[in-house]
């Protein structure tokens, strides 16, 4: 296991350095001056200039690309144009807000999707199943954003049972207060994860609920409770472990739409300002830094294949 | 020497006059300020930096006047004003600019102010700002004494401390420690009634009341950023909000007090909030169309004018959904620049008729017309969207190009893309005067070799008397208008609410503020 594991790092070596690669080149093909946004709109043009100097942005694209990655390799991601703080210390700061959010994101829809996905397929073709398919399609398809203002203007504004935007730190605000600022944004995240969840659970449980070993479970008098939960489950469990890595990464990479209704100072909004600003070293560290997070989340999800299904084996 | 204090005196009597009238109109508020209280402020994002000398966004600039302090700032008229001058006198051929400093003033870690750290902050400013080219013709900084310091220009320069006002890109007073930190890079210790606080990037910011202040004490109380200026509050924390739905709600749940930029269609769920009070702030900015002089076909002026005689400014702004004012001219009228109704022929002249006879007179062949804006700004973008098809009635060809902020800004500032007409909103330069403007005359339409305008500003600069200053402003405005440079679209203003029932004192002013505000 160990050495797959560090295979598999191994491999991501040529995929960040793809990402790298690419999140530079995207980035400068952007047209938009960083020069202009750090000198103002009152700057004379030789100000501009001078700016642009003084980053480097005057020479060719080849040679910054070179010299970036030579600090690269130094471990150096470089510093924000406009922070004026590292990439790293940038993505730290913010860090603990994208991680919380993601957590709760993560903790409310999981159990909730994937038994609306276990009675959908089971009530297949009944209200139920129906009911279900309606709140998921509600769920993936109504915008973030409208849900987002509905929900302060019911939950804030009418109701007061939660603050309407910001966010309390769980280590200086304690938890009360950091559960208070969370819940909220949590929760309109949720609906669509839960949507998602719902749909690809019971997509897999009707594979598995028409399989042979489920006809013999039943035939053998196994309670529907354990043919269901433990042996139908069970071999579902792999397609709702891959979507659950692929909602761990999209939360990871911040919800850029959530954290801006709520004011929520994540690594989303980091890197929207970022792309606004054109901070090239903000950005560049930061995709790098999200592809190697993507990748050890790629790791963990095989590493999971492992425990739910015996039969993966990677030795 | 004539003293800057006698000049001042005349320049703003009038503007005095109308700040009178509008104390007398304001309604008295509890005769006794209480001190302490904390009170949050909701407004759409946190400053970038907070490096007086190379700030310029509104972000930035609202709380760096509560922690900095200059040596001249804007009144509440946005005339110059003594702050950390005590007196200031102007050589009779304006070359030679005498600043006696205030005594015991400190700075925020409690060392005093003295010229040293006046002289420190000019020669500082001169390397790092972006706007360091207004101090192009200094011929030197002087510190003579501890509370004296001297400007020398090398050239006639008469209205160089209106120069030092600027609210933009401060010239504000750092300790000399600070002289060698570059840009981005200083401590935050200044002399402004607060300090700061904590600064959470993206979340919020915290400025405290500074305890040890020394105020104006020849001022009666706040002008505009200078005069007595008194905090009374502990402190102000700046929650950074983008979404102005969420900043309603903020100040409708009490999780805010004040709160910025307030859309006009959102201001409607404060009916029947009796405690909830929204002002509208005007003069706040200008908004212009911006032609390029140096794409075709807008390169023939009589295509540029074409342009401006199709311009209906009640249809654009009615499509903006901001408020708004008509205006003709490119300051305000209470401005002793403002010339009457004499650039009104530039103005909203809703002809397509004139732009089809000047298109014809230019030999205009049908060639493609750029109209590029942005989809940051609703209101930018409408106001292009609404224009493109005042021209197409006018025969134009017209294409209209939807791009970032970023990129319109810089393809405006630096000449890049492919682009003939732009808009964008001029804030502190119409306050602040014609040499505010001389940077965005020449930068944003990319005008070279105009001689009739270099000579009016030469005119403008060298005037002592202002009288003739006034004339030669009346040459550069015409020359902007006539030559479509610009196409004034209107006066923008913008809305703030606060809780009544709270905050007292609260002032519309262009800057945000919150020295002599204080809570029930």
């Amino acid at each position: 296991m160990f050495r797959t594991i560090s295979v598999r790092l191994m491999q991501s070596i040529p995929v960040l350095l793809l990402v790298a690669v690419l999140s530079f080149i995207l980035m400068h093909l952007l047209p938009g001056d960083p020069a202009v946004v750090i000198a103002g709109a009152d700057a004379t043009p030789a100000a501009v200039e001078r700016i642009r100097r003084e980053l480097g942005l005057d020479q060719s694209i080849w040679r910054q690309l070179l010299s970036w990655f030579l600090n690269l390799a130094q471990g150096k991601f470089g510093s924000s144009l406009m922070l004026n703080q590292t990439v790293l210390s940038a993505v730290g700061e913010r860090l603990p807000v994208t991680l919380s959010l993601a957590a709760l994101s993560l903790a409310i829809p999981l159990p909730i999707g994937i038994a609306l996905g276990i009675l959908a397929a089971y009530f297949r073709s009944s209200w139920i199943d129906a009911g279900v398919m309606a709140i998921a399609l509600i769920g993936v398809s109504a915008p973030s954003f409208w849900i987002a203002i509905v929900s302060v203007i019911l939950f804030s504004v009418k109701l007061g049972w939660v603050p309407s935007a910001g966010y309390a730190p769980l280590l200086t605000a304690g938890p009360g207060a950091w559960f208070a600022s969370l819940i909220q944004p949590a929760m309109v995240l949720s609906l669509f994860q839960i949507g998602f969840l719902a749909r690809m659970t019971r997509s897999a449980m009707l594979d598995v609920l028409e399989q042979d070993f489920i006809r013999t479970a039943r035939a053998k008098g196994v309670s529907e409770w354990r043919t269901v939960g433990k042996h139908g489950f069970r071999n579902a469990l792999v397609a709702v472990v891959t979507v659950s890595g692929i909602i761990v990464s999209l939360l990871i990479g911040g919800s850029v739409v959530v954290e801006q209704v709520f004011a929520l100072p994540g690594i989303g909004r980091l890197v929207v300002q970022g792309i606004m600003a054109r901070d090239y070293p903000l950005i560049q560290g930061t995709m790098l830094l999200f592809g190697f997070a993507f990748v050890l989340i790629n790791v963990a999800v095989d590493i999971v294949y492992t425990l739910v299904d015996p039969r993966v084996r990677y030795d | 020497m004539t003293s800057f204090s006698a000049m001042f005196r005349m320049i703003t009597a009038m503007g005095r006059s109308i700040a009178l009238l509008g104390v007398l109109a304001t309604p008295l508020h509890a005769a006794e300020p209480n001190r302490g209280g904390s009170l949050v402020y909701a407004y759409l994002s946190g400053p970038g930096t907070l490096d007086p000398h190379v700030a310029s966004s509104l972000v930035e600039l609202e709380v760096i006047h509560h922690l900095f302090e200059p040596l001249v700032a804007i009144d509440n008229n946005y005339n110059a004003r003594p702050v950390l001058a005590s007196k200031i006198e102007t050589s009779a051929d304006a070359t030679v600019f005498t600043f006696t400093l205030r005594k015991g003033v400190k700075f925020h870690n409690g060392k005093e102010m003295t010229s040293a750290d006046v002289l420190a902050s000019f020669e500082r400013y001169r390397k790092v700002s972006p706007n360091a080219s207004v101090l192009a013709d200094v011929d030197g900084f002087e510190a003579p004494d501890p509370y004296g310091f001297v400007i020398r220009l090398k050239k006639p320069n008469a209205v160089f401390v209106d120069v030092l006002k600027s609210p933009v890109y401060p010239f504000e007073i750092l300790p000399a420690e600070q002289k060698d930190k570059a840009a981005r890079e200083i401590d935050i210790v200044g002399t402004g009634p607060f300090m700061l606080g904590e600064w959470v990037k993206d979340s919020h910011l915290v400025i405290k009341r500074f305890d040890g202040y020394v105020p104006d004490e020849s001022a009666s109380g706040p002008d505009g950023l200078a005069g007595r200026r008194t905090a009374y509050l502990d402190q102000v924390r700046y929650n950074f909000v983008p979404e102005a739905n969420a900043r309603v709600a903020a100040l409708q749940t009490g999780n805010a007090d004040v709160i910025g930029d307030v859309p006009r269609d959102l201001a409607k769920r404060f009916d029947g909030q009796a405690n909830i009070t929204t002002q509208q702030i005007f003069p706040y900015c200008m908004q212009v169309f911006v032609v390029n002089t140096q794409a075709a076909p807008t390169t023939n002026p009589l295509v540029r004018q074409a342009i401006e005689a199709v311009v209906n400014v009640e249809d654009i702004t009615g499509a903006m959904g901001q408020i708004s004012r008509p205006g003709h001219s490119l300051v305000y009228a209470s401005s002793p620049y403002y010339q009457g109704d004499a650039m009104k022929p530039y103005y909203d002249q809703r002809n397509p008729a004139k732009a089809k006879a000047l298109l014809k007179q230019a030999g205009y062949n049908g060639e493609k017309i750029v109209l590029q804006t942005n989809s940051n700004y609703p209101n930018f973008r409408d106001a292009i969207l609404v224009l493109s098809e005042q021209m197409k009635d006018a025969g134009f060809n017209v294409a209209v190009d939807i791009v970032d902020w970023t990129t319109n800004a810089s393809n405006m500032q630096r000449g890049t893309g492919v682009w003939n007409v732009s808009t964008t909103g001029y804030c502190s330069n119409p306050l602040l005067g014609p040499q505010q403007w001389k940077v965005m005359f020449y930068t944003f339409p990319h005008v070279k070799d105009d001689h009739v305008l270099d000579a009016a500003y030469d005119a403008f600069y060298a005037s002592l008397d202002p009288q003739k200053r006034i004339a030669a402003w009346a040459d550069i405005e015409k020359r902007v208008l006539e030559q479509a440079y610009m196409i004034k679209i209107a006066d923008m203003g913008t809305m703030r609410s606060y809780n009544a029932a709270k905050v007292v004192n609260f002032m519309p002013y262009y800057i945000v503020h919150f020295w002599d505000v204080w809570l029930k």
